[in-house]
């Protein structure tokens, strides 16, 4: 073996080495994650754009092109450029949807399965020209190192270890989607060898040839000058057509589709690209003229080969060879890997998948692993095999621009897809049809065979055109022109003429960049989500439905047991994304819409506005100018709906809660998150009821309905009001709803209904006074009479003591009057000092005529020369108020305290028993009438506020001490009456004071 | 999204007058690195749009 071989094996195995140490120390975490998911790390992986092409085709071109070379570098850069408006509107799509590659993409867009195997079939069949054009670049590669007889064979010894690095680090997992950094951070690191090898080749020509940039200048101007007139410029049209044709390959080509959006390069690696892969690409292109100039000053890049492989030809050194080989192994090794990992997905999502469906499949993750990892070897050596059917004398330039014009047939498609919902499945197949025909037989099949190119006709059809460019233009060019117009005018026409169908409709606003996107709410025949897996499983098996509906649930952050059908929709698209990302759309479409199928109900279906308010949080931050202040005011509109004071719930026409603000949960004590999404009849009780009444009732209101709530009973009325001004088939139409607490309110008419009945009673008991008060004023004339008829001293004491009754019967008569017709109290003139010791003990008498106060004890402890001032049978009436209520709350035997005092310029009575205490639940409302916790038939709850309303006119206040303190029992009453030399004007004192916590 | 329209028609008319450029590249007594030079100016404005466009996103 020679030093040669034996340094091309070193360099291929450390290589290689070098970049399993690489992936697999991300793989094991070694390397921080900041720096791995660094956005330079992405932008290096974008580098693998530049291959075989960048370090030998560019030189070719150079040589004969001048520097019309940088064609495939400002295609690309011009595509990046775009990032913002073309490449995040499709990463957007391709993660929603889970969608891997172009033909994922066509097949979702288009709704066809067919539209996803014609795309698959034209990359497996473009790609391998480019294939081959690494293969072959790795051959010349190894015969110019080395001089090995058998630079195929190590080509294909090297293309197996690339295979296996592929299989090992490319198809570790079942998703797509799933994170590879390990693979990525191994492709940026391989676009950095090659960018510092091939930028060391340009230093070495620029200062090693030449005596650097002057000397350079120096020969151009000079000797140079002779190289660069032999280099004839492409024409304008030439240049445009490659330009579009490099910015279509960026784009388009599987292995760049795949690292650009199958891989999960961050939104900020993918707008950083917008600069940082031009200047990747700068860096790439500026040794290119380096060297070749240094070639041609060397005499050794005279012919286009001599060209195209100048960089082992500029020094003997083995380091500078080596530093070539690098560069080419670099170049060719990202593109291989690259674009077998993207070709095995298409195949098996697009071509395996479809023809044998995965149903029930006993393993099916290990199946699809195995099935992947077999078709990423297999496209490698097909790969080879094509560079081996090729004529060795080939270009490299010719083998890339066939790949690239193949692949470029998908432009007008994806533009169709990007910007024209109009499109439709039969357009975009005649003219994948039609452009493919035109491409393979005037670029394709010619490489393969002798047959001579079928361009007579494509000359004569441009040059009946007018395009003079033709006559002396490479293949490549008339090509390009004719396929892709035919290509795209037949996808219009065709589009125009045959109808659109509402799945690709669907999918077209799903696609397009300027539409709005609104997501339909179609109802699901889906219990929960064990239905959803049962189901499930009827298609995929008990493992990978559990598994799949497991990780559809936990990206969902949603919980199994949520059975709205807001979450079921989430979850049925989750799942299919998912299957989508595992065994590509049409699969999964299929999948799902059989196992779990939207219901039919002949209504059409409304806008998922839940969904779209949230996706709209969601992409807020990503929001400018117009569209973000439109934002701002859609978030003010609905703060304000959230915020209202009022309870508010909108539903859909189905039934389905789109709305629940915040006073409304208050009111319900359900949150809306919980409760938006789901239907109206799975709402919590009274909910459903409640709102099902006015939904389906022909009345827009509903006045205080009794619901019982987790804080009580209320009293709820309701207001609905139709969302749909006008029927519109895409209106959101349904209902919203304004659910009114009006408990307090009916409270208050209760009182007010109370406050009337006790305003009758007055009106009442002034007509009853007045029956009641002749009759009295005959008893107490009788017993003014019976004293002059006897001497009787038992009589006379009877007399007397009717006489003192029917007083009191006419003053309570005459209270009850005056309590009823409030403030037609006495005045101060009326009051005389009495006796509070005589008051008490008059009290006492009167009540010791009732029969039941024989079995409790009183005391009177009033002072016996202790005077008060007031009314004295008002006074007496107090006393005998609040006796009666000691005596009726006293336990047998028990000892009812009456005492008076002064403190200060006021006078006090009180009233002491040793009942249990005054009831917690009537505390509040003790001094207002109807207070009672007695027996209807034992009270009427009138005492005490007559009590407050006589202690009212005498300027007092009534305190109320209970339990006593110290005690577990007992009440305490105590009457305050001013003395009579501060008695001011009624109204100026406060009436009572309710504490019955002193 | 002013920024985009700005960079939309940058590419366009960059597009466009591409051929006028590379005519111009390959005159003889031009300084060899002067399309590398333009080149990087183009790419200094992309990142100046870039920070204006994420600047406005904040």
């Amino acid at each position: 073996m020679s030093a040669e071989l034996v340094s091309l094996v070193l360099l291929g195995l450390g290589y290689l080495s070098a970049l399993f140490a690489t992936a697999s120390a991300v793989e094991r975490g070694w390397i921080p994650r900041r720096l791995v998911h660094h956005p330079l790390i992405g932008i290096l992986a974008l580098g693998v754009y530049a291959n075989a092409w960048a370090v030998i085709g560019s030189l070719g071109v150079a040589h004969q092109r001048g520097f019309g070379y940088l064609a495939y570098y400002l295609g690309a850069a011009g595509a990046f450029v775009l990032a913002p408006v073309l490449l995040l509107p499709l990463q957007r799509m391709t993660r929603t949807h889970q969608l891997s590659s172009l033909a994922d993409l066509f097949a979702f867009r288009f709704r066809s399965r067919w539209v996803g195997t014609c795309v698959t079939l034209l990359s497996l069949v473009a790609v391998m020209p480019l294939l081959a054009m690494q293969v072959e670049a790795m051959r010349h590669a190894i015969h110019r190192y080395t001089d090995a007889a058998s630079p195929g064979l190590l080509s294909l010894i090297l293309c197996a270890l690339i295979a296996l690095f592929a299989i090992l680090f490319g198809a570790r997992h079942t998703h797509v989607h799933r994170r590879y950094d390990g693979l990525t951070a191994a492709i940026g690191l391989e676009s950095l060898i090659k960018l510092v090898a091939f930028l060391g080749l340009g230093a070495f020509a620029l200062y090693a040839i030449f005596d650097g940039p002057g000397d350079l200048q120096h020969w151009l101007d000079g000797p140079g000058r002779v190289h660069q007139a032999q280099a004839s410029q492409f024409d304008a049209a030439q240049w445009r057509t490659l330009l579009l044709l490099f910015f279509a390959a960026a784009l388009l080509m599987p292995h760049m589709f795949h690292v650009t959006f199958a891989r999960p390069l961050s939104r900020r690696t993918l707008l950083s690209a917008g600069w940082g892969l031009p200047l990747v690409l700068l860096l790439m292109a500026l040794p290119v003229p380096l060297v070749l100039w240094a070639g041609q000053r060397m005499g050794v890049a005279d012919d286009i080969q001599g060209a195209a492989y100048v960089i082992f030809a500029l020094s003997d050194s083995p380091a500078v060879t080596a530093l070539a080989f690098v560069a080419v192994l670099a170049a060719t090794c990202g593109t291989l890997i690259l674009s077998a990992l993207a070709l095995a997905g298409m195949v098996l999502n697009h071509l395996v998948l479809v023809a044998h469906p995965p149903v029930e499949h006993p393993d099916l993750y290990r199946w699809l692993r195995w099935l992947r990892r077999g078709l990423i070897g297999a496209i490698i050596l097909a790969g080879w095999l094509f560079a081996q059917a090729v004529d060795a004398n080939t270009e490299l330039t010719r083998l890339g621009l066939v790949a690239v014009v193949g692949m470029a047939q998908c432009l007008p498609g994806l533009l169709a897809l990007l910007y024209w919902p109009g499109a439709n499945r039969k357009g975009v197949m005649t003219g994948l049809g039609l452009g493919v025909a035109i491409w393979c037989a005037g670029l394709w099949l010619p490489l393969l065979s002798d047959l001579p190119p079928l361009l007579a006709p494509l000359d004569a059809l441009l040059g009946l055109l007018g395009d003079e460019a033709v006559t002396d233009s490479p293949a490549w060019y008339p090509v390009a022109l004719v396929s892709l117009g035919a290509n795209g005018l037949s996808l219009i026409l065709v589009s125009l003429i045959t109808p659109t169908s509402a799945g690709e409709r669907a999918a077209a606003e799903a696609c397009s960049v300027d539409a709005v996107i609104r997501p339909k709410r179609l109802p699901l025949n889906l219990a929960d989500s064990d239905d959803v897996r049962r189901r499930l499983a009827m298609a995929l098996g008990d493992e990978v439905a559990e598994r799949e509906v497991t990780r559809a649930l936990a990206s969902l952050h949603q919980s199994a047991k949520d059975a709205r059908p807001y979450a079921l929709r989430r979850l049925r698209d989750r799942i299919q994304a998912n299957l989508s990302g595992l065994m590509g759309p049409s699969v999964a479409q299929d999948i799902v819409d059989h196992y779990l199928p939207y219901r039919r109900d002949g209504r059409a279906p409304k806008e998922d506005i839940h969904f779209v308010e949230s996706r709209l949080e969601a992409y807020r931050s990503r929001l400018t100018g117009l569209a973000r202040e439109l934002d701002e005011l859609r978030r003010h509109h609905r703060r304000m709906l959230t915020r209202l004071p009022v309870g508010l719930c909108a539903f859909g026409d189905d039934g389905e809660v789109l709305m629940w603000n915040d006073a409304l949960a208050e009111l319900s004590e359900i949150s809306g998150e919980e409760i938006i999404g789901a239907h109206r009849q799975a709402l919590p009780a009274p909910w459903a009821e409640l709102l099902g009444t006015i939904l389906e009732s022909d009345k827009d209101h509903l006045y205080q309905e009794a619901v019982e709530l987790p804080r009580g009973l209320r009293y709820v009325s309701l207001l609905k009001a139709s969302l749909v001004d006008e029927p519109a088939a895409d209106a959101a139409g349904g209902t919203v709803i304004l659910v009114e607490d009006h408990s307090e309110m009916k409270w208050l008419e209760n009182e007010l209904i109370h406050a009337a009945r006790l305003a009758s009673i007055g009106q009442m008991s002034a007509g009853v006074a007045h029956e009641i008060g002749n009759p009295i004023t005959g008893i107490s004339s009788l017993a003014q009479n019976l004293r002059y008829d006897t001497t009787d001293p038992h009589v006379l004491e009877t007399a007397e003591q009717i006489q003192t009754l029917t007083k009191r019967v006419s003053r309570i008569v005459g209270s009850l009057v005056g309590f009823a017709h409030g403030g037609r109290h006495v005045t101060g003139s009326d009051f005389a000092p009495v006796s509070a010791r005589h008051l008490a003990d008059q009290a006492l008498h009167l009540l010791k005529l009732a029969r039941k106060s024989d079995d409790v004890r009183y005391d009177n402890r009033c002072p016996a020369r202790l005077d008060i001032t007031g009314d004295e049978q008002r006074l007496l009436q107090v006393l005998i108020n609040l006796l009666s209520n000691a005596r009726d709350a006293s336990p047998a035997n028990g000892l009812v305290v009456i005492d008076a005092g002064e403190e200060g310029e006021r006078h006090w009575l009180s009233v002491t028993d040793q009942g249990p205490g005054i009831d917690p639940s009537v505390r509040e409302n003790l001094f207002e009438p109807f207070t009672t916790t007695k027996p209807p038939s034992q009270g009427t709850g009138l005492g005490l506020a007559l009590v407050v309303s006589i202690v009212a006119e005498h300027q007092g206040k009534v305190e109320v001490e209970s339990p006593l303190p110290g005690q577990a029992g007992g009440t305490r009453i105590q009457v305050w009456l001013p003395s009579p030399d501060v008695h001011r004007p009624a109204g100026d004192m406060p009436i009572h004071e309710p504490n019955p916590d002193r | 999204m002013y920024v985009y329209r700005i960079m939309l028609l940058l590419v366009f008319c960059g597009y466009l007058l591409s051929p006028l450029l590379m005519t111009g590249w390959g005159q003889p007594g031009n300084a060899w690195y002067r399309p590398f030079l333009i080149w990087g100016a183009l790419i200094a404005l992309t990142l100046w749009l870039e920070q204006k466009r994420a600047l406005d996103e904040r």
